[in-house]
């Protein structure tokens, strides 16, 4: 489903980020990455969202390569892929409702399913209720869960998560977890990036390591 | 999953599947069109000063163009016809005379033509001068025969070849001794009016620039404080079409409403104007009534300042699109 054959990244103020990764994800897999903060984790993750292009290389999605994907695809590929920030990056003008619908949007889906979506997005992250408040007024262990029913509301194919529990108590942190192995089950790929040892080792799935290249 | 790379066949993957691609642009396109209009009452002290830049950048242009349309209805007047004065030989005779304005009415370019015989023009001087005495001294009538042309309206609207070109036919008639065109000063009026027809024109462009800088600049303000909204619906997978939508909207909303404005400002504007104007021209025994905007100027004047927002906001977004490929670090 998602394959590295032996990227490298450099970005361009001369950091090494990744030196000739080669890994492979089966699809409907959930993996770990870990390793030391300025291992690449994040580099990772960004190069299947093709928010950054390796400098050496290849990213296999599926069996194709990115690198052959025009400017003008990229944007309907995104939408296949679900990415979670450590920040969510929410909208602070619009309502928790209009956050989460915005993939929704984009795609140009009709009000009623929109709603249904939203609602059952909502539902699932345990903020129903809460779809007329605005961003500012949520603590950031319901943020991040807004952030995370954003990227699930469109069904993506792809699941990627970039400390996601970074800055949360360690039950919110399990919790969030549990819910990423929920949408696995459903058949997504999941990849998370994490430090986060111990909750790592709980959730009992592929571990992938990376060492800090100097 | 298995059909991921099969990117053509299902352009739209699962969320959009369940609606046909008619419903998925309108939904995109009234999403954009709302969205927008609540930019606008979002901060409505910006957009208010955007609008009244406009309007009175899209004023001037028009009351000038409204001042030179009134300035060449009183050159079409038609009673303000201007003629061709022949003035014949003393050998002509009023038989001959009469023969000739015959002839020459059957021109395309004449309308009509009076003959005024010698006889009469000196009865009518008589009258008008009250040099009845003096003429009385004279043996004989000095006056010739005159024909009085009246040339075609559609003439007058040609250039100016045609008049020289029909007082140089004349001449070569034998009858002819010499001829008075009464049609300089519609000519020359015509002239200045086409002078300031060009300046009018300048004036359009220059005003119509700062229409699509105000709209562009407005624009670019706009989408300097969305930026990270702009990031956020990119890593979504929001085509540049998306993310350019509501601002083009925004455009289009700033012209049009910028141009309902500058119709009021120039409506209020002739409303304050009629009355001394009917009086000046009552004075000159005129029934000049001052012109104002008609539907299709209306729709004209819409029509441009909503393209000139289309054309600044796309301008700007182009700019922002093309410099920025960046998204979320």
């Amino acid at each position: 489903m998602i394959e590295f054959k032996q990227v490298s990244k450099k970005y361009p103020t001369g950091q090494l980020a990744l030196y000739n990764i080669n890994l492979t994800l089966e699809a409907g897999e959930m993996v770990f990455i870990t390793g030391h903060s300025g291992a690449g984790k994040s580099t990772l993750l960004k190069l299947v969202a093709m928010l950054e292009r390796p400098t050496k290389g290849d990213v296999l999605i599926g069996g194709r390569s990115l690198s052959k994907l025009g400017r003008s695809q990229v944007p309907n590929y995104r939408r296949r892929i679900g990415f979670i920030f450590q920040d969510p990056h929410l909208l602070y003008d619009r309502t928790v409702f209009d956050n989460i619908a915005l993939p929704l949007r984009i795609a140009g889906m009709g009000q009623n399913e929109t709603r249904r979506r939203v609602q059952a997005a909502l539902d699932k992250v345990g903020l129903t209720g809460r779809e007329s408040t605005f961003p500012l007024m949520l603590s950031a262990g319901e943020k991040q869960r807004v952030g995370i029913a954003r990227a699930m509301v469109n069904k993506p194919t792809i699941i990627l998560a970039d400390e996601p529990t970074g800055n949360l108590d360690p039950e919110l942190a399990q919790d969030i977890m549990f819910t990423f192995a929920q949408f696995n089950e459903l058949g997504a790929t999941v990849m998370i990036a994490s430090h986060d040892h111990a909750l790592v080792e709980r959730m009992k799935k592929r571990t992938i390591v990376l060492q800090k290249v100097d | 999953m298995a059909n991921m790379t099969n990117k053509k066949a299902a352009p739209k993957r699962n969320a959009a599947s369940s609606s046909n691609p008619f419903s998925t642009w309108w939904n995109q396109q009234s999403g954009a069109i709302k969205f927008s209009m609540e930019r606008l009452w979002f901060n409505p002290v910006s957009t208010w000063i955007t609008l009244a830049a406009i309007a009175i950048a899209l004023s001037l242009p028009t009351s000038l163009h409204l001042l030179l349309k009134n300035m060449q209805t009183l050159t079409a007047d038609n009673r303000e016809i201007p003629t061709i004065t022949l003035f014949l030989k003393q050998s002509v005779t009023e038989q001959q005379a009469k023969d000739r304005a015959e002839l020459l009415s059957e021109l395309p370019e004449i309308d009509n033509v009076r003959v005024v015989t010698r006889d009469e023009a000196l009865a009518d001087f008589r009258k008008i001068t009250g040099f009845a005495q003096t003429l009385e001294t004279l043996d004989e009538n000095p006056l010739p025969h005159v024909l009085i042309l009246t040339p075609r309206l559609s003439l007058l609207s040609n250039l100016d070849m045609d008049i020289d070109s029909l007082s140089k036919k004349l001449k070569t008639y034998p009858e002819v001794d010499d001829l008075q065109i009464d049609v300089e000063w519609v000519q020359r009026l015509r002239g200045i009016l086409r002078i300031a027809e060009r300046i009018v024109l300048v004036v359009s462009i220059l005003l119509g620039m700062t229409v699509l800088l105000v709209v562009g600049n407005t624009i670019r303000l706009d989408i300097e404080n969305r930026k990270e909204e702009i990031r956020v619906t990119q890593l979504l997978g929001a085509t540049n079409a998306y993310i350019r939508r509501p601002f083009i909207y925004n455009g289009i909303w700033l012209g049009l409403f910028g141009g309902v404005l500058s119709l009021v400002i120039v409506h209020i504007a002739l409303l304050f104007l009629i009355e001394p104007v009917t009086k000046l021209a009552s004075l000159y025994g005129s029934t000049f009534i001052l012109s104002g905007i008609d539907v299709l100027m209306t729709l004209k004047i819409l029509l441009a300042s909503s393209v000139l927002g289309i054309i600044g906001s796309w301008i700007a977004v182009g700019r922002y699109l093309w410099q920025d490929d960046s998204i979320i670090r």
